[in-house]
């Protein structure tokens, strides 16, 4: 029953192409679906962009004038309508509360949180690998136990809590790095380094526990298969087995878990956000819901979810590359 | 009226001695002295960088004055314009763009505008500005956070390029303290994009991101001589409050807004930061809805007035940094403060008996509480521990923040209301207290504390109109459906070389209006 | 990674049939023998919590909500042993309270996250391509709605209440477990011995839960231990948006939000209660790791 992965030449490349022009298609419905349960459910949120920039002290007319300013006062699938047609050609839509369209304050934002994500990736994934596959290895010894509770502990104390003690020893206390992140129009890369080095620290904690677990998890069930034994007996080194069979079988779960995680850096960032005073695009979503700017939040919405349905696409995508078994499927 | 001898009131350090040497308030304002007291007092310095930190982030954020409703909109809208008149420490009205303002019957004024000022696009300020300013404020599509207040504005019309008259509805003593706030701020005739924060104010505009900064730079060209000081003001927004001090305590920022009362410690442990607390007349307040049950019943209302342990909310809450009030807006360092009203304390057997007589029982009375009203949530607390002990069964219900104030506020027998400081006496007793104000949040109606009001409104005399607003004290503390157990001080984070700093009640950042004012001292 | 061996048997204990005939706390006994030590230091965390959830409130030395300290941020004293809090409460005491609802809402939440995701993954891994499809789909969407918003949105509609949050923080985290759990199944549907059962004849909903759930569960249980942990730090996010737990009652991560102006002073106000979160959180994992796992060897 040896469950190597025998590579089938002939399992069809036009097989993954088809799933992926199929997924990008799904993907396409998921979004409007999304915009469309966003847009319904905001809608049952009490109070309205017009209330809420009129705030607490506001009078019932003032609240209708305004309401019929912002284009509120028409039905609710009319807005819907003449927002999805606005997104079909390319328009946004204007922010409700912020004068501008919603294409311009988007494009500020959205390169500070793909930048904060990108760098996390880049120190979280090699990182949570590491620790996995070398866990997995010495599956029950010292050092499989020691980055366990490591990692464990990384993950079980609130976010904001990690953050605010960074923030207390490293600007506070010893003034090495800046307490809020604001990169300096041209910044060098010292400064770089100083502005992302916490904020990256503390995504870093959060998202690193879930993948190496998953990692070492997936691993360990690929080498308690028999051909591992297999392949050990063989006289193949530990190290080349667990790289060459025990990768690819196990990549499946692995890629799902790390594209889940990530998929967190982007909305999950809010609270590195709000510690550090980061201008993302969660802080922004978080915003436009306070501020009922619907056009905003959708914007949001719409982003969010095509970079997880992309990550989750990226991750399918390995899985079957790596296992071909799955491409019959 | 409101006089101005020309030159020393630019210098804003000389206010508080020249109040304390006892001018004399007319009617219509105030008579402000030309004599300069030259105190010796340090010399401002020009120069400097500054970051100020305040507690809003929003999108919202924005160059038009009419719409400001965030502690950072205020602050930019002082950097970047003037209003006619300026208010001092004591909430006085005093000369800005008006050198003049006065009125006989305290109901048709007329405005003198200084001359030589000009916008920072070098347009000469002239007083169809001020028309267009004071009256976008009664259009609907302006969206104005005070379109309440301009609609006692009948007409506004300009009488020459310096001279202009305001006729008001009724007669209001008032209008030069009200027409000090931010959003009455003069902006050009037709303005309408507010893209460049085109204004006669301190600063330029050099840079603004919504949500993210303010950059100002020193407008050189300034009407008052000398100011401002500093070079340049970046203003962003820290919502975090642990962060906020943080920042300051690290020197990101040099001026951090609303410092928790519990990071006071930290703050002056620092060696390079100062805690500077503005007592204000800012209030959480019980409400009990006159209109509903078991609320509305009067025994109810003065057994839950004394079920509130003020002492035990100010240093707990507050650690200290709170005035005692006795269930009325007006706090002891007000001008029209009634000194003589008893104070209402804690005392169970009282509130025991009045909660008998109110019949409740132990009916489960909920209370609505949540952070959108400051310390709301640990007041509800604090009343649900004490009335388990006097035989009173309260069921603290928190509410999310968001939409509080359009979904819950005053929609609940029992709930939380949070009140800013506001200018006037008679501000905040027409908002809030008038039976007929749209939030009157308690839903009481009384005939005599109507009648008192506008009196007290077109009253001319100080002395009168301070012992009406006495009486309407008397009333709201005794009947009114509002427990107000503390006034809740102001506290800012300051790096210790920033000078030049005066509280004014109003609002922490001396009233938002500190760009003009402050200096940097190495 | 050069130099690390791979364990060739795993630690997993073959029970023999007589066991099953011995007394229960023998047999409890014996189990917990056969723990590694990290096992047994997680076993004895969990019970311990479990007992504070149980009785905790007996045990307090003040009423939750009393104000007892003049001061605030105290430290630990003889009077208050663990400290005040940040309005002068007892620590202690708000601990004792705030266990049990952590924990049971942390396990009930994540246990609902992953009975439903799995399930509903197992039934997209067996079932046809279409339903595979519908499902991933509508969990997409799911996750694509902001959470903050479907939180309100429920509160409005439905007032606060502890199934609420309950049920609002395990849903938030089911489509992550489906996710999971879908990608094992998927996996294990292609191996031979599922091919073998489907040869066999046998209905799908026997090979979902007797061949492939069992082979998943050992992941699975992994990804409870996690999704417990994320939910323990979300209950006190949404309490604070005014979901759930009332005041003056707590959950711990709640303890921890509510006390965060005492972090530059160290207070136990703040230390403690993320301690408690720290060994509660850690145990639930370390004794998941350590159990006994049957792969299909």
């Amino acid at each position: 029953m040896s469950a190597s992965p025998a590579s089938r030449p002939h399992a069809a490349r036009n097989t993954l192409l088809r799933m992926i022009a199929g997924r990008i298609g799904a993907a396409f419905l998921t979004l409007i679906l999304v915009s469309l349960v966003v847009f319904t459910i905001s809608d049952l949120l009490p109070g309205d962009a017009a209330q809420e920039a009129l705030g607490q002290s506001a009078t019932p007319a003032q609240v209708a004038a305004l309401r019929h300013e912002m284009g509120l006062d028409r039905p609710a699938y009319v807005r819907f309508g003449s927002w999805i047609t606005g997104l079909a050609g390319g328009d946004a839509g204007q922010s409700l509360v912020a004068n501008m369209p919603v294409g311009e304050i988007i494009r500020e934002r959205l390169p500070n949180s793909l930048l904060l994500a990108a760098l996390t990736t880049l120190v979280a994934v090699p990182l949570a690998l590491t620790i996995g596959i070398s866990s997995a290895m010495n599956r029950g010894g010292r050092l499989d136990r020691a980055l366990n509770v490591a990692t464990l502990s990384m993950v079980a104390l609130p976010e904001f809590l990690v953050a605010t003690i960074a923030v207390l020893i490293f600007s506070v206390k010893l003034r090495w790095l800046p307490s809020i992140s604001m990169l300096p129009e041209q910044a060098t890369w010292g400064q770089f380094f100083e502005t992302f080095a916490m904020p990256v620290f503390s995504l870093c904690v959060v998202v690193i526990a879930q993948m190496a677990r998953m990692t070492r998890a997936a691993v360990i069930d690929q080498l308690d298969r028999p051909y591992v034994e297999m392949a050990l007996l063989k006289g193949l080194s530990p190290a080349r087995v667990v790289i060459r069979h025990v990768l690819p079988n196990a990549v499946g779960p692995i890629v799902n878990a790390m594209a889940l995680s990530l998929s967190y850096l982007l909305g999950g960032a809010i609270i590195v956000e709000t510690i550090f005073n980061y201008p993302g695009l969660a802080s922004l979503m978080v915003n436009a819901v306070t501020s009922r700017d619907m056009p905003l939040l959708q914007a949001c919405a719409m982003i969010f979810c095509a970079v997880y349905l992309l990550l989750m696409l990226l991750a399918d995508v390995t899985a079957i590359v790596a296992n071909p078994r799955l491409r019959s499927a | 009226m409101i006089g101005d001898g020309s030159s020393p009131f630019s210098r804003r350090d000389l206010l508080g001695a020249a109040l304390g040497a006892g001018m004399v308030a007319t009617a219509g304002g105030i008579l402000v002295p030309a004599a300069s007291l030259a105190a010796a007092r340090p010399q401002p310095r020009q120069g400097g960088r500054i970051k100020a930190a305040t507690m809003s982030l929003s999108t919202a954020d924005t160059l038009d004055p009419a719409k400001g409703s965030l502690s950072s909109d205020y602050v930019r809208h002082f950097m970047l314009y003037n209003c006619l008149t300026e208010l001092d420490r004591t909430l006085r009205a005093r000369a800005g763009l008006a050198v003049r303002m006065e009125s006989s019957d305290q109901r048709v004024w007329h405005v003198r505008l200084r001359s030589g000022v000009t916008f920072h696009d070098g347009r000469s300020l002239t007083s169809a500005d001020v028309v267009y300013s004071l009256l976008r404020h009664k259009e609907p599509a302006t969206a104005s956070k005070l379109a309440a207040i301009a609609e006692q504005f009948r007409t506004v019309r300009a009488d020459g390029p310096l001279d202009l008259t305001i006729e008001l509805g009724g007669a209001n003593a008032d209008l030069p303290v009200i027409l000090a706030q931010s959003h009455f701020a003069i902006i050009p005739a037709g303005e309408k994009a507010f893209r460049t924060g085109n204004g006669t104010g301190p600063y330029r505009l050099a840079a603004f991101t919504p949500g993210v900064r303010t950059l100002g730079r020193r407008n050189a060209d300034y009407w008052k001589p000398g100011k401002p000081y500093l070079d340049e003001i970046e203003l962003i927004g820290i919502p975090d409050e642990v962060s906020r001090v943080n920042a300051l305590l690290s020197g990101d920022i040099h001026m951090a807004l609303a410092v928790n009362p519990r990071s006071t410690r930290r703050v002056n442990a620092s060696p390079r930061h100062l805690v500077r607390e503005t007592p204000s007349a800012l209030y959480t307040n019980l409400i009990m809805r006159q209109d509903q049950l078991p609320t509305s019943s009067g025994h109810f209302v003065a057994g839950m007035k004394y079920l509130m342990d003020r002492p035990l909310i100010k240093r707990a809450l507050f650690r200290n940094y709170a005035t005692i009030a006795n269930d009325h807006p007006i706090p002891p360092f007000h001008p029209y403060y009634r000194a003589g009203l008893p104070q209402t304390a804690l005392d169970l057997d009282k509130a025991r008996w009045h909660f008998r007589k109110a019949g409740i029982g132990t009916t489960r009375l909920p209370l609505y509480a949540s952070t959108a009203a400051e310390g709301s949530v640990d007041m509800a607390s604090i009343l649900q521990e004490y009335g388990a002990r006097a035989g009173l069964n309260l069921s603290v219900s928190r509410v999310p923040a968001d939409g509080y104030w359009s979904t819950h506020w005053m929609k609940h027998p029992l709930g939380f209301g949070n009140t800013n400081p506001r200018p006037t006496a008679d501000l905040i007793y027409s908002l809030f207290y008038k039976s007929d104000a749209p939030w009157n949040e308690s839903g009481w109606q009384n005939p005599r504390f109507d009648r008192l009001l506008v009196e007290a409104r077109g009253e001319p005399d100080d002395a009168r109109r301070k012992q009406l607003y006495g009486e309407m004290q008397g009333l709201v503390r005794d009947r009114c459906g509002v427990g107000i157990p503390v006034f809740i001080s102001l506290l800012d984070g300051y790096d210790r070389r920033l000078k030049g700093w005066h509280p004014v009640p109003l609002g922490g950042f001396m009233g938002y209006a500190f760009a003009e004012h402050l200096w940097w001292e190495d | 990674m050069s130099g690390a061996s791979l364990p060739t048997a795993a630690p997993a204990p073959v029970p023999a049939p007589a066991t099953k005939r011995a007394a229960f706390p023998a047999r409890a006994l014996r189990w917990t023998r056969r723990l590694p030590l990290s096992g047994k230091v997680g076993l004895a965390f969990v019970l311990f919590w479990l007992v504070i959830a149980l009785i905790g409130p007996l045990l307090a030395p003040y009423p939750i909500g009393a104000f007892v300290d003049e001061n605030v941020f105290s430290p630990a004293s003889r009077t208050f042993l663990l400290g005040s809090d940040y309005l002068g409460r007892d620590v202690l005491s708000r601990l004792l309270h705030a266990a049990r609802y952590t924990v049971g809402l942390g396990a009930g939440a994540a246990l609902l996250a992953c009975t439903v995701g799995t399930g509903l993954a197992l039934v997209a891994a067996v079932g046809r391509g279409w339903v595979d499809e519908l499902l991933s789909r509508f969990m997409d969407t799911v996750i694509s709605i902001p959470s903050k918003i479907l939180a309100l949105v429920m509160v409005a509609a439905f007032g606060s209440s502890l199934w609420l949050l309950l049920l609002i923080a395990g849903l938030t985290y089911v489509p992550g477990n489906y996710r999971i759990a879908r990608a094992l199944a998927v996996n294990l549907n292609q191996m031979d011995f599922v091919s073998v059962a489907r040869a066999r004849g046998e209905r799908r909903a026997y090979i979902a839960l007797s061949e492939i759930l069992p082979n998943m569960l050992h992941p699975l249980l992994a990804d409870f231990g996690l999704r417990f942990v994320f939910i323990v730090l979300l209950l006190s996010a949404l309490s604070f948006l005014g979901l759930g737990v009332q005041p003056p009652q707590a959950d711990l991560g709640s303890l921890v939000r509510e006390n965060i102006s005492g972090i530059a002073e160290g207070a136990p106000a703040i230390l403690m209660p993320a301690l408690a979160i720290a060994t509660l959180t850690v145990s639930v994992n370390l004794l998941i790791d350590a159990l006994p796992h049957r792969g299909r060897n």
